[in-house]
C-alpha cells in the first residue's frame, strides 16, 4: 500500500523500500529474539555448560530437571501468586490515579498548574538505592512493612510520574470541540472524564499499563527490603533466593527466570494487541 | 522565572518537613511486633540452595524439639541484598530477634547504635564448647554481642591432576610459589584463577600474603588501629607480589571483568591449577567440580619467614547471629542463638559445608575429605587473622577494596598502594 | 465550559490521591535525603550535621571520582538521545506505516525489555567473556584477533562495553511509546496527505514527527533521566570498575551508601542526582514546545 506513487523529491522510491525494511527488520528481530533462545536453552543446562564449555549451543543433556528444581525450591507458586497481585494492583491504582490526576493538570485551568506539574516530574527523578531507607522508614511509621501494600503503595507512588506524563502527552491531542461539545449537551466535568476522554485514552491506558507491568515485576530491591516474611516475597525475590551464599546453580535460576518470563510475554501480546485496536479508537477523533 | 518559583516552593518544604522526618525516626523505635504465642524470628542467608540450609533446619528443629511451645520462623535472604536489608533494618527498627550478621568492622555500627543485645550474662552456660577465642571478634568494648557459627579460612586450593604432570607439589615458601607459577606458565597453564569484578576474591589472596609477610600481630594491631601503622615497610611485600604475578601473568585473562562464579568455573574445569578462597570451597568442589578427587588443599605459602609461620592463617569466626534489642523475649532468644549456631556449626560440619567454631563433641569420621583436611589445618593453626574486609570498619573495607582492584589493574603502583592505605587507616 | 473546567472540587478530588501518595512516598524522601546530605551518618548511629562538607568531597576529592562519574552518565544520555531514540523512532515509524507481520514485529522488538535485566545481563556477561564469549570468538574468525578485548575488564572498554547492552535493551521501550503516538494520529491526517502527492519519508517527517512532539519529549525525558539514574545493567556486568572506568552516579552511591557506610555522602551523591534529572526534565519540556495552551 505504500508504493502508491512516486514523488517529486525522489528521496526514496517506494517499490524497493520493503526488501530493504524487511532485511532490517528481520535482522533487529534476530537480535531481539535470541536472548529468548539464550535463556530457554541456558535453562536446561548445568553450571558447566553455562560456564564456558557451551555458552550458545544446545544443551548436551537436556536437564529438564532444572524446572523440578525451581518448582520445588523457594515456594516459587507462592512468590508467583504475589507478583500477580502487587503487580496487578499496582496497574490499576496508577491507571486510575494517573488518569485523573493528567486531566486535572492538562485539561483544567487552574493556578500553579505548571508547578505542580513540574513537581510531579521529580518522580522520575529520584534514584531507588536512595529512595530505600527513606521510605521503609516512612512505611515502618505507617506500620506497613510486611504486608502487600508495603510494594503497592511505593510501586504506584514510583510508577506516578511515569504515567503522568504519557498520559498528558497523550490527552493534548485530543482535540477542546469534542469536550465542548458535550459540555454543551449538558455533561458534568466528571461526564466528560468518564464519557469522553477515557474511551480515547485506551492506547495510553494499554502503554502505561505494559510499562507499569515491567516495572513491578522485575523490582527488587523494595522487594527484598520491605518485606521480610517469605509470605509476601514476590517472584524476584524467590528467584533471588535460589542463589547460595558462596555457589549458584544457574540452571535452576535460568529455569525460574523462564517460568517468571512467560506472563509477561502473555501479558505483553495482550496488550499490545490492544494498543493495535486503538487504531479504530483513533479514528474517532478529528 | 518558573524555575525561581519551584526552588522556592522547595526550599519553604524542606523548612517543614524538618519536623516531618524527625518525628518519623523517633516514632520507628516501637515498631516492634506483637507475639502472642512465642514465635521468634531468624534471619539468615542460607537459602535454600545453600550449602548450610539444611544444618540450619536440623538445628530449628533440635531446638523447637526441646523447647516446647516455641517455634522458630527462618526467614532467608540472597548474601548481596541481605547486607543492604540488614543494615536498613537497624536503621528502621524492623530487625527480627535473631539475625545473622558478620562479626568485626560490619556489626560495629550495630552495636553503636544500641539495638543489638549484650549476651554476656548467656555466655556462661555455654563456655565449654565454645572457646572464648572464638568470639573475639564479636566483643566490642569488652562485651560480647553474638554467637559465632563455622570459623571460615582461606587457604589455596589446587588441582593435583595438573600439578602432577609437571612435577609440582604445593609450594610453602614464596620462592616454590613462583616457580610453580614458572613452570606453568611455561607450559601455558594458568596458575592462577581470581576474580577481580568481585574484589573479595583477590582480596583472598592479598590478605593472605600479608599475613605471611607481615605476621600476624603486627597485622592485627595494625587494621585495629592499634599502634603500627600500614606505611610499615613489611606491608609493601604483598601488594608487591600481587603486582608481580599480574604483570608475570599469573592470573587467569580478563579476571577483572569476571566474577566469582564464572573464575570458579575456570578453576573446577581445569582451566587453571590454583584458587584462594575461603574453606566453603571444599563443598563446592564436591557438588561443582567434574572430578572431586583432582582437588587438594594446602595453606598459603610464605612469604617472610621470620614474620609468619604457614600455620598463621586469614580467617576465624565471623559469621554470627546476633539478638536484637528489640526483641520481646529476650531470654529466649539469646539462647536460640547459641542453641542455632551451635547446631549449625555440628551439621554443617557433618555435610562438609564448613569448618566448625564449636568444639566437636561428636563423631566426625563422615566428613567429606577436602573439609576434614582443612580442619585439620585449623586444629593445628598458630594463629587467626580476620580478613580486612571484615575486621575493618565498613569505610575502610571499602576503600581498601577499591585500591585493592585499581592495584590490580595498574592503575597505582604497589607504593601507592600502600601509602593510600596507610593515609585511609590513619583518617 | 471555563466554569466546569476550573471546578475546585472536581479539582480537588481528581488530583488529590496521586498527590497524597506522591508526597508521602518520593517527596518526603527526596527532603529526607536532602537533609540526611548535610550530615556524616552511617545511617544507624547518631548522625552529626557537618554543612556542605558531603558535597565539597564530592567536588573536590580525587578518590571519591565523582565528576568522572556524571561525565559518564552524561555521555549515556547523549547516546541514548542521538543513538537509541533514532533507532526507535525508525522502527516505529516504519511498522506502524502498515507492513506485513506488524503485530509480529510489535511483539519481538519489545522482547529485550520485557526480560529481567539478569538475563539480559547474564547474557552479555557470556558475550564479553574473554576467553569464550561470543564477541571475541566471532573477531577471531573473522581474522580480527587484534580486536579482541577483555571487554569488561579493561579500563577503555568497560565504559561502552555496559552502555551498549544497556541503549539496546531499551529500543523496545521507547518504539513502543512512539508507536502508540503514531497510532493515536489520526489516520485521515496521513490519508489526506497522501492523496496530495507526498511519499512516506515527507508524510513521516512533516506531518507524523510534528505531531508525535508530545510523545517524542517523554521520550527524550525518559532517556535522558533513565541514563542519569541508570545502575542495574552496570551493576549486574561491572559493579562500576574497573577502577571505576564503568562508575556512573548511581553505582558510586550504593556504595558509598550500602558498602561504606557514608549514608550522608551517598545521600549527597542522590540529591545531585535528583537535581540533575530534574532540572533537564524540566529544560527538555521548555525546549521542545508543543500545542499545550
Amino acid at each position: 500500500m505504500n508504493d502508491k506513487k512516486t514523488v517529486k523529491s525522489g528521496i526514496v522510491t517506494g517499490k524497493k523500500k520493503p526488501v530493504v525494511s524487511y532485511i532490517i527488520l528481520i535482522l533487529w528481530t534476530l537480535i531481539c529474539v535470541f536472548p529468548l533462545y539464550w535463556m530457554f536453552t541456558f535453562s536446561l543446562k548445568d553450571n558447566k555448560e553455562i560456564f564456558g564449555a557451551n555458552v550458545i549451543g544446545l544443551p548436551q543433556k537436556w536437564l529438564f530437571s532444572n524446572y523440578t528444581v525451581a518448582l520445588s525450591t523457594g515456594k516459587i507458586g507462592r512468590c508467583f501468586l504475589n507478583s500477580i497481585i502487587v503487580t496487578g494492583a499496582t496497574i490499576i491504582i496508577t491507571v486510575i490515579f494517573a488518569l485523573m490526576a493528567s486531566y486535572a493538570l492538562t485539561r483544567m485551568k487552574w493556578k500553579g498548574r505548571d508547578i505542580v506539574n513540574n513537581i510531579f516530574m521529580l518522580g522520575l527523578t529520584v534514584p531507588i538505592h536512595a529512595a530505600l531507607l527513606p521510605v521503609f522508614l516512612v512505611l515502618s511509621f505507617l506500620k506497613m512493612t510486611d504486608t502487600y501494600q508495603a510494594l503497592i503503595v511505593p510501586y504506584t507512588a514510583f510508577a506516578l510520574a511515569m504515567a503522568i506524563m504519557i498520559f498528558s502527552s497523550f490527552m493534548v491531542g485530543i482535540p477542546k470541540d469534542l469536550e465542548e461539545a458535550a459540555c454543551i449537551d449538558g455533561c458534568s466535568i466528571f461526564g466528560i472524564f468518564f464519557k469522553i476522554i477515557l474511551p480515547l485514552m485506551r492506547p495510553a491506558i494499554s502503554t502505561v499499563a505494559i510499562f507499569t507491568f515491567l516495572q513491578a515485576w522485575n523490582e527488587l530491591m523494595f522487594a527484598v527490603i520491605f518485606n521480610s516474611q517469605s509470605e509476601f516475597s514476590t517472584l524476584t525475590v524467590g528467584i533471588q533466593k535460589m542463589s547460595g551464599a558462596f555457589t549458584t546453580k544457574w540452571g535452576p535460576i535460568g529455569a525460574a527466570l523462564v517460568l517468571a518470563t512467560f506472563p509477561t510475554l502473555i501479558v505483553y501480546g495482550f496488550i499490545s494487541k490492544k494498543i493495535q485496536d486503538s487504531l479504530i479508537a483513533g479514528a474517532i477523533k478529528g | 522565572m518558573k524555575i525561581r518559583k519551584i526552588l522556592s516552593c522547595v526550599a519553604a518544604a524542606v523548612l517543614v518537613s524538618g519536623t516531618i522526618a524527625s518525628c518519623d525516626k523517633s516514632a520507628g523505635s516501637d515498631g516492634g511486633k506483637k507475639a502472642e504465642d512465642v514465635t521468634l524470628t531468624l534471619w539468615s542467608i542460607s537459602t535454600e540452595s545453600d550449602s548450610f540450609h539444611s544444618a540450619y533446619v536440623q538445628a530449628i528443629e533440635d531446638f523447637e524439639k526441646s523447647h516446647e511451645g516455641v517455634k522458630v520462623k527462618h526467614e532467608t535472604f540472597e548474601n548481596e541484598s541481605y547486607k543492604t536489608k540488614i543494615k536498613s533494618a537497624v536503621a528502621a527498627n524492623e530487625l527480627p530477634d535473631v539475625f545473622y550478621t558478620w562479626a568485626g568492622g560490619f556489626s560495629q555500627s550495630f552495636v553503636d547504635s544500641g539495638k543489638i543485645l549484650c549476651l554476656d550474662d548467656y555466655y556462661p552456660k555455654y563456655k565449654d564448647e565454645l572457646s572464648e577465642a572464638a568470639l573475639s571478634n564479636l566483643m566490642y568494648d569488652g562485651k560480647l554481642y553474638g554467637s559465632v557459627i563455622v570459623s571460615p579460612v582461606s587457604l589455596m586450593w589446587y588441582n593435583k591432576k595438573i600439578m602432577d604432570k609437571y612435577s609440582l607439589k604445593a609450594p610453602e615458601t614464596w620462592d616454590d610459589f613462583e616457580k610453580v607459577c614458572d613452570t606453568l606458565i611455561e607450559n601455558k597453564v594458568t596458575p592462577i584463577a581470581t576474580s577481580v569484578k568481585d574484589k573479595w576474591v583477590l582480596a583472598m589472596l592479598h590478605d593472605g600474603l600479608t599475613l605471611k609477610s607481615v605476621g600476624p600481630d603486627k597485622l592485627q594491631k595494625c587494621l585495629l588501629k592499634d599502634g603500627v601503622s600500614y606505611s610499615d615497610p613489611d606491608f609493601l611485600a604483598s601488594a608487591q607480589k600481587i603486582r608481580d604475578l599480574v604483570d608475570k601473568g599469573a592470573f587467569i585473562d580478563g579476571a577483572a571483568g569476571l566474577s566469582n562464579d564464572e573464575a570458579s568455573a575456570e578453576f573446577y574445569t581445569g582451566n587453571a591449577a590454583m584458587y584462594f578462597t575461603g574453606s566453603w570451597m571444599g563443598g563446592s568442589i564436591v557438588t561443582d567440580a567434574e572430578n572431586e578427587a583432582d582437588f587438594e588443599v594446602a595453606p598459603i605459602p610464605v612469604i617472610n619467614s621470620s614474620n609468619a609461620k604457614i600455620t598463621d592463617f586469614m580467617g576465624g569466626g565471623s559469621d554470627s547471629l546476633m539478638v536484637a534489642k528489640s526483641t520481646k523475649n529476650a531470654d529466649l532468644s539469646a539462647e536460640l542463638a547459641f542453641e542455632i549456631t551451635k547446631g549449625v556449626s555440628k551439621y554443617g560440619y557433618l555435610s562438609g559445608a564448613g569448618i566448625p567454631a564449636w568444639k566437636v563433641t561428636y563423631d566426625d569420621s563422615e566428613v567429606p575429605r577436602l573439609t576434614k583436611e582443612v580442619a585439620n589445618y585449623v586444629n593445628g593453626a598458630t594463629s587467626f587473622t580476620l580478613w580486612f574486609d571484615t575486621l575493618l570498619e565498613s569505610e575502610d573495607a571499602g576503600e581498601y577494596l577499591a585500591l585493592l582492584q585499581k592495584l590490580y589493574v595498574g592503575s597505582i603502583k604497589p607504593e601507592d598502594f600502600q601509602k593510600a592505605m596507610a593515609a585511609q587507616l590513619e583518617k | 465550559m471555563d466554569k466546569i473546567r476550573s471546578n475546585k472540587l472536581a479539582l480537588f478530588l481528581f488530583l488529590f490521591p496521586a498527590a497524597l501518595l506522591f508526597t508521602g512516598i518520593i517527596i518526603l524522601p527526596i527532603i529526607m535525603s536532602a537533609i540526611y546530605s548535610f550530615q556524616d551518618w552511617d545511617g544507624m548511629t547518631q548522625a552529626k550535621f557537618i554543612g556542605i562538607g558531603n558535597y565539597k568531597e564530592l567536588f573536590t576529592s580525587e578518590s571519591a571520582g565523582y565528576l568522572r562519574t556524571v561525565g559518564n552518565a552524561f555521555l549515556l544520555a547523549v547516546l541514548s538521545v542521538f543513538i537509541q531514540l533514532p533507532i526507535s523512532l525508525g522502527l516505529a515509524l516504519r511498522i506502524a506505516r502498515g507492513i506485513k507481520g506488524e503485530k509480529f514485529f510489535m511483539t519481538v522488538f519489545f522482547v529485550p525489555v520485557l526480560l529481567s535485566t539478569v538475563v539480559i545481563g547474564q547474557l552479555w556477561l557470556k558475550i564479553y567473556n574473554p576467553n569464550y564469549g561470543i564477541l571475541n570468538i566471532a573477531l577471531k574468525n573473522l581474522g580480527l584477533e587484534s580486536w579482541c578485548h577483555t571487554w569488561l575488564g579493561e579500563q577503555k572498554t568497560a565504559l561502552l562495553s555496559v552502555f551498549v547492552p544497556q541503549l539496546w535493551q531499551y529500543v523496545g521501550y521507547h518504539m513502543l511509546l512512539m508507536y502508540a503516538g503514531i497510532k493515536n494520529i489520526s489516520p485521515d491526517v496521513i490519508e489526506a496527505a497522501k492523496i496530495d502527492g507526498a511519499s512516506d519519508w515527507q508524510i513521516s517527517t512533516r506531518i507524523i514527527i510534528p505531531l508525535l512532539k508530545p510523545v517524542l519529549k517523554i521520550c527524550v525525558i525518559f532517556a535522558v533521566t533513565g541514563s542519569l539514574k541508570a545502575f542495574d545493567m552496570i551493576y549486574v556486568l561491572t559493579k562500576g570498575g574497573p577502577d571505576h572506568a564503568s562508575e556512573v552516579p548511581s553505582t558510586l552511591m550504593v556504595s558509598k551508601i550500602f558498602l561504606e557506610n557514608r549514608y550522608g555522602l551517598g545521600s549527597a551523591i542522590a540529591v545531585t542526582i535528583i537535581f540533575l534529572c530534574f532540572f533537564f526534565a524540566v529544560l527538555i519540556k521548555k525546549c521542545i514546545r508543543t500545542e499545550e495552551d
